[in-house]
């Protein structure tokens, strides 16, 4: 299972290694301004985008108000086209379930397509555990399982790593030298992952979306691993959040026009995968066996909260791309799975906050994720949600909630403002030697307190 | 004469004295009558930031009761602002207040300024809250064009400046990498100052500054207005 949880001075110790990496700034400069500046041009192509974001919007909060239901019609659906359903409360029960079908099949061979559930639950290190070798064929989450590393973007997940870092890790994996040149990179990939898809006996993907109407799993990428995943292996295994549903396929539009737009600035990725259970009999294509597992791992206590709205995400990106946060400190400072705002929020709501009590204030609240958010959460307003619950759930120190309280009382007065003020004029001399003056000034002047404006 | 009421705002106060005898100025300038409410203290937003509802509460209460409703009141800082207009009729439950920041304020008013940055070349840097919470963007480069600067454009104008209150002290080495970025974009825009009208995104940008040797020198809009940038 992955580790999820985030020791509070994780973040701070990850960013500065980060900051510290000349070739990672650039990458996650370029990359993210990149993928920003795509989106906005593809946002302006739109005249309707606040329009359709809204409705957007609504489409997810319509389907999260009544999950439930929308997760047995989902089933119904599924299962009259011959698919197998299984909703599994945690991670380790997603984990175990995905294996013994392997076991039941005697895979020992299973191709991936990009999974961020899969990730959250530690998919991989479970299948090894049961003899089964599970292969990413992402092209992006195929770099970072030959380097052991976990992603760093929800949908660029080796966005940190340089043409160089990858032709290093292609030419090992081939025994020869493999140019650092993106053509060659990808004939290396493609060279060394084709065999895999027609070795495996077990295809395992995420979903983008379900269709509770008509029983549909929709996958979109956009490099055709998706498709070959799914169609060429005996059995099939789709893995997906609980919130991954969608009523119907007119609420599946909305959501598919927002989603690679806003992602990669595409109109529609290169694939729009709709499955609809396993081949049929006279189909020629399709897996024998299709297993949909349907994942809580604590999403369900976002339901009918403050945070409920955070189950809206369709994960994107567009909030790490924005975010000036991100773009410092990188994925790795967030955890293994998610980052970025929508990482910051989620992650602290699945583990509880008391395990990942730095990811609220990882952010300067600037607001640009909820700008940039496709379905309108309100992502800043989320993390400053969090930071009241951090202090009124005393997961806060007691050193910071003692020093605000007393803070508050002295000035909730304009004298104990004056006193204080005062008295802080005469510090200042020391007020860079100890606490958070000491941190601000490893790297700032401190201000100069002169005369108060008040007293001129 | 209109009146207005004078929000200090705590740094302002504290450590921009200079910027809010100028925003004093111009108001005045601007032909209003400019009242300095004494019971005034702080909006709270530390506190609120940072999470500590009770302790925000407690403090954003002053502001309450140092102002009247019944003229304008104006504060030379957008987040501030940000926090009195969209922030605190929700946490006092209280009736919202008519609060203005500072360069709206003047530009509403049609305000003249006097042309001292003539053929000065000045970048302008928008704080997150008056960017994205006030929507607060020509109002303050319109002054700084009629005060006869040529504006300059900032790279990636979007991105925050890394004060962020108490994130600026929960990860300093983000916050200064942040505010490097910020202070290499202007350097490289070759402008002769960096105005922001926001006390927090200064103090921050101003102290990083001071400390690294970094140019241009960042300045409050009410100083680069008032008296011209240095």
């Amino acid at each position: 299972m992955t580790e999820l949880a985030q020791p509070p001075e994780r973040f701070r110790v990850i960013a500065r290694g980060a900051i510290g990496n000349e070739h990672m700034q650039s990458a996650l400069d370029l990359a993210t301004a990149r993928l920003r500046g795509n989106r906005l041009a593809a946002w302006d192509a739109l005249p309707e985008i606040e329009e359709l974001r809204q409705r957007g919007h609504d489409a997810r909060m319509r389907v999260i108000r009544d999950v439930d239901a929308y997760i047995e019609q989902f089933r119904t659906a599924v299962e009259a086209r011959g698919a197998h359903v299984h909703f599994a409360r945690t991670a380790d029960a997603a984990s175990s379930y995905v294996a013994d079908v392997c076991r039941r099949h005697g895979a020992r061979l299973a191709v991936k397509s990009k999974s961020m559930a899969s990730e959250e639950i530690g998919l991989n290190a479970a299948l090894e555990t049961a003899g089964v070798r599970a292969v990413e064929t992402d092209l992006g989450e195929y770099i970072l399982q030959l380097a052991g590393e976990h992603p760093v973007h929800i949908v660029a997940p080796a966005i940190e790593k340089t043409k160089e870092e990858v032709a290093e890790l292609f030419s090992r994996v081939e025994g020869r030298p493999v140019e650092p040149e993106l053509g060659a990179l990808t004939q290396a990939a493609r060279r060394l992952l084709r065999q895999e898809f027609l070795d495996a006996d077990v295809g395992i993907t995420g979903a983008n979306f379900a269709v509770a109407e008509t029983g549909t799993v929709v996958l979109v990428t956009n490099e055709g691993n998706g498709r070959l995943v799914s169609s060429l292996p005996r059995v099939h295994v789709a893995l997906l959040g609980m919130e991954r549903l969608v009523a119907n396929l007119g609420d599946l539009a909305v959501l598919l026009r927002l989603l690679a737009r806003s992602a990669t600035g595409q109109r529609l990725t290169t694939y729009t995968t709709l499955l609809s259970g396993p081949r049929r009999a006279g189909e020629e294509d399709g897996p024998d066996e299709l297993h949909v597992v349907i994942l809580d791992n604590g999403r369900s206590n976002l339901l009918g909260g403050r945070y409920e709205e955070m189950l809206a995400c369709i994960r994107c990106g567009a909030c790490l791309n924005v975010c000036p946060v991100y773009r410092k400190a990188g994925g790795g400072a967030y955890g293994p799975v998610y980052s970025g705002p929508m990482g910051a929020v989620l992650l602290p709501l699945l583990v509880g906050l008391d395990r990942a009590p730095a990811l609220p204030h990882a952010s300067s609240l600037c607001g640009a994720c909820t700008e940039a958010c496709p379905v309108k959460i309100p992502l800043h307003e989320l993390l400053l949600e969090l930071r009241r619950d951090l202090v009124e759930r005393k997961v806060a120190s007691p050193f910071e909630r003692a020093a605000f309280t007393a803070w508050s009382f002295l000035w909730s007065r304009p004298l104990g403002y004056r006193l204080t003020t005062a008295l802080a004029r005469l510090a200042q001399p020391a007020a860079g030697l100890v606490g958070p003056g000491r941190r601000w000034a490893s790297g700032r002047a401190l201000p100069r307190l002169g005369r108060r404006f008040r007293d001129r | 004469m209109p009146a207005v009421q004078l929000f200090a705002t705590c740094l302002g106060d504290l450590a921009f004295a200079d910027a809010v005898a100028d925003a004093e100025t111009l108001l005045r300038e601007a032909g209003f009558d400019v009242e300095f409410p004494a019971g005034q203290v702080c909006c709270g937003q530390p506190a609120f930031n940072a999470g500590h509802r009770g302790a925000a509460r407690r403090v954003a209460r002053t502001f309450e009761r140092a102002f009247s409703r019944a003229t304008p009141i104006v504060a030379p800082s957008g987040s501030c602002v940000t926090m009195a207009a969209h922030y605190l009729p929700e946490l006092l439950g209280c009736e919202p207040f008519d609060v203005w920041e500072l360069s709206a304020f003047l530009d509403a008013h049609g305000a003249e300024v006097p042309r001292r940055n003539e053929g000065r070349r000045v970048a302008y840097h928008d704080s997150c809250h008056m960017l994205r919470e006030l929507r607060i963007a020509d109002a303050p480069r319109r002054l700084l064009e009629r005060s006869g600067a040529t504006l300059v454009p900032l790279p990636r104008a979007d991105l925050c400046c890394g004060f962020g209150g108490t994130f600026s002290v929960r990860l300093p080495e983000v916050s200064l990498a942040m505010a490097d970025d910020k202070l290499a974009g202007a350097a490289g825009a070759e402008a002769e100052a960096l105005v922001t009208a926001d006390p927090g995104c200064l103090i921050h940008l101003r102290g990083r500054a001071e400390r690294t040797g970094a140019r241009p020198l960042p300045v409050h809009l009410a100083t680069a207005l008032a008296r011209g940038i240095a």
